[in-house]
């Protein structure tokens, strides 16, 4: 009995011990840093009609892009899923405004926001040169879960975009990079980090416009399809809505959720899960090998019981266990 | 992927030998340079006094120049390399790990103790085949202690470590100096069998998302010449020269000099030196240098005019010009397609007969900006999943500051331009309707 209190303890200290090591890495690099010697950043004007928009992002095989203001020569925010989701409800609650959304401008997004009374989206930046862990808690309070790295030029004193930093993007670097990550070996159960009370979930056959709607209401990346019993089968995430509505046409928003997911592409990641006795370090691993935005928690035969996003997980890292 | 890479510690000795076998000439080399020139290089307290001017060792030979400080400025201020590298220097004095690339100072060096090695005395210039395959000499220094330390990196394609020595007086110092080919190169330690980076160098994350050291190495422009001819000539002479030199150097333009035309050139600078009234003069002739015969061009056209005793100097009677009026409408040739149109189909007919619709034709692209880094990048890659962080091949720097195009789909324009951030390059992609 007494070894095996030791033992936890010894588990406990150890984990301790590593969060502390991974947050003074995150202080002691800026966001610069951290960045590829040479990369690509992908910028939307806002006067771009946001169809437009919807194929470049789709063409790029990205998610998110900054806007960029030409008028004002000034940053104007980051288009995200968010945003489409948003515009699929102004449409849907708004069927005679088609001229309207098929003529939308990314800048006119906003006032879609305020049409359908959606929480504008924070457009909060922070410079490259700051410390990674300050752009880290930055990115946890904000509803895009990323954060845009802004500079000044020099010269000019205009704006540079430089890049946009994502939590999965910032995991993934501490998986890769913190040795201390192997450390983490208390049960996620015990960190008491996984959202399971009001978990909102949907089946096959469920409207995909009231899937879309779920996601707009709970603030969440993703709503699990469930069968009968309320074993995960599925996942719709706010990312599909780009393929929903390609080319700029809405009519598949009458469709089912299950038929909706026939339009994802076939390099989808797949769902993941795990179980409440998985350490952190198994989820970090599994986060450096594949592009997972989420873990879904689930018990011996399936059954969904709970959710860990990677918001989740970061905010645990950044501030937990204090 | 260096992480699978990188053998174990077992190999590691092997894996050294085979890296000096591959690299014979390189790593003994810059063993032998070590012993040579080592103590010089491990106190950079002495270099930081002036930075620019690694080649003065002693003040005292440096003749009064007025223009010294200015340029010791201007050095800094112009080359961001240059800079980067003294502020390294004056890190190291905090016991800082350093990276040092030094291309002049090497250089000399080289030609000092190993004359027949790159650029053979006598023939300094004209041989381009040997200045690709030229070699920058770096030094990478590692100061967070272990016992033992190999570096690894893409100029040893990951898999072969070269160890490093430790500097004699600073406990905790190791360093090992190597000749890359230009470029930049991505590195990581293996201290004591663990792969670490070092927190004093510059950092990235790579194209698989790893954290690594790097580094540019930058060719040394090619401007050295016979070093005998160098020593004959008395003590301040050769101290001029070293200065012109410099002056030359600095500003990135090969110079091709000859013995003969040599001697004149140091007297001639030597006389402008004492001629130059001001130092507008100075700046000129450091922004653009000029050969020897130019530069005596240009002096005589800073003379006055009247040359005493009646003596004017003879102009060419300039054609008057037209009076020319300015604007600030644009002429309609540029606002209206169909204006400009008429006027290339004017300009045409009078020059061309209606031969061959050349204005049509845009001009040939040069072949370096043919080579765009973004078509090369395919997002429908198989990496596309590792690589989230958009991360592109490092851009040859003659395509920096251009302006790309694709071609104009759906009334949208994409452009694209890579620019530096800092020691990094950022390549945006702007999408913006036609309006």
């Amino acid at each position: 009995m007494n070894n095996s209190q030791d033992s936890i303890e010894a588990l406990d200290m150890e984990q301790k011990l590593s969060l502390t090591a991974i947050r003074q890495f995150l202080k002691s690099k800026t966001s610069y840093d951290v960045l590829p010697v040479s990369f690509r950043l992908i910028v939307l004007d806002t006067s771009l009609l946001v169809k437009k928009a919807l194929n470049v992002l789709l063409q790029n095989n990205i998610v998110s892009a900054p806007l960029w203001d030409a008028k004002t020569s000034r940053f104007a925010g980051l288009l995200t899923s968010d945003d489409f989701i948003n515009v699929i409800q102004y449409y849907f609650s708004n069927p005679d405004k088609f001229d309207l959304v098929d003529k939308l401008q990314l800048g006119g997004l906003r006032d879609i926001e305020r049409a359908i009374g959606a929480v504008p989206l924070d457009t909060e930046s922070i410079h490259p040169s700051r410390p990674l862990y300050e752009a880290c808690v930055m990115m946890l309070n904000s509803r895009s879960r990323r954060i845009p790295l802004i500079d000044q030029d020099e010269e000019t004193s205009r704006e540079i975009v430089v890049s946009v930093l994502t939590q999965y993007r910032i995991l993934k670097f501490i998986a890769l990079n913190c040795r201390e990550t192997h450390f983490l070996k208390k049960p996620i159960s015990e960190l008491n980090i996984i959202a399971k009370g009001n978990l909102r979930s949907c089946q096959m056959s469920t409207p995909v416009i009231d899937v879309i709607q779920l996601l707009s209401q709970g603030n969440v990346s993703s709503i699990p399809i469930v069968d009968d019993d309320g074993r995960l089968i599925n996942v719709y995430e706010a990312v599909d809505v780009l393929g929903l509505i390609k080319g700029g046409i809405y009519n598949d928003l009458s469709l089912s959720v299950g038929e909706a997911l026939m339009r994802r592409s076939d390099d989808f990641e797949g769902v993941y899960t795990c179980t409440e006795h998985d350490k952190l370090s198994t989820l970090l691993d599994t986060t450096r090998k594949s592009s997972v935005h989420r873990f879904f928690v689930v018990d011996q035969s399936g059954k969904l019981e709970g959710v860990l996003s990677l918001g989740d997980i970061l905010r645990y890292i950044l501030l937990g266990e204090n | 992927m260096p992480d699978s890479n990188i053998p174990q510690k077992d190999v590691s000795m092997t894996d050294f030998e085979d890296a000096i076998a591959s690299n014979t000439n390189s790593i003994t080399q810059s063993l032998s340079q070590m012993n040579i020139d080592g103590p010089n290089e491990l106190e950079p307290q002495t270099l930081t006094k002036h930075k620019s001017t690694l080649i003065f060792d002693d003040d005292d030979e440096i003749p009064p120049y007025s223009n010294h400080e200015e340029h010791a400025n201007d050095l800094v201020s112009d080359s961001g390399d240059e800079n980067d590298s003294t502020s390294h220097l004056q890190n190291g004095s905090h016991q800082n790990s350093t990276i040092v690339s030094q291309p002049q100072q090497q250089q000399q060096q080289q030609q000092n103790h190993q004359p027949a090695q790159q650029q053979p005395a006598g023939q300094p210039s004209s041989q381009p085949q040997q200045r690709n395959t030229v070699m920058v000499p770096v030094d990478i220094t590692w100061q967070q202690g272990g016992e033992k330390v190999y570096v690894t990196g893409s100029f040893t394609g990951w898999r072969k470590m070269i160890g490093l020595v430790p500097v004699p007086g600073q406990p905790g110092v190791l360093h090992v100096k190597l000749q890359l080919p230009p470029g930049t190169h991505k590195f990581r330690f293996i201290v004591d069998n663990e792969l670490r980076f070092s927190d004093f160098l510059p950092t990235a994350t790579d194209q698989m998302g790893n954290f690594v050291n790097y580094l540019e190495a930058v060719a040394p422009p090619q401007t050295w010449t016979d070093e005998q001819q160098q020593q004959e000539q008395p003590q301040d002479l050769q101290t001029q020269q070293l200065l012109n030199q410099q002056q030359v150097q600095h500003a990135q333009q090969p110079q091709v000099q000859q013995p003969q035309v040599k001697e004149s050139q140091v007297a001639n600078d030597n006389q402008q030196d004492i001629t130059r009234p001001e130092s507008t003069t100075n700046k000129k002739s450091k922004k653009m240098p000029t050969s020897a015969r130019s530069r005596i061009a240009f002096e005589i056209e800073q003379e006055p005019d009247d040359m005493g005793d009646g003596f004017t100097r003879f102009r060419e009677e300039k054609p008057l010009k037209p009076q020319l009026e300015y604007t600030q409408d644009i002429p309609a040739v540029f606002t209206d397609p169909t204006v400009m149109e008429q006027y290339y189909l004017t300009l045409d007919q009078q020059q061309n007969n209606h031969q061959n619709l050349s204005w049509l034709t845009p001009p040939q692209l040069p072949p370096h900006l043919e080579n765009v880094i973004l078509n090369s990048y395919s997002s429908n890659s198989p990496e596309t999943g590792q690589n989230n962080s958009g991360s592109l091949p490092i851009p040859n720097h003659v395509v920096l500051n251009h302006l790309a195009t694709s071609s104009i789909k759906h009334n949208t324009l994409c452009v694209a331009s890579i620019v530096r951030y800092k020691r990094k390059y950022v390549t945006q992609i702007l999408y913006a309707p036609l309006q």
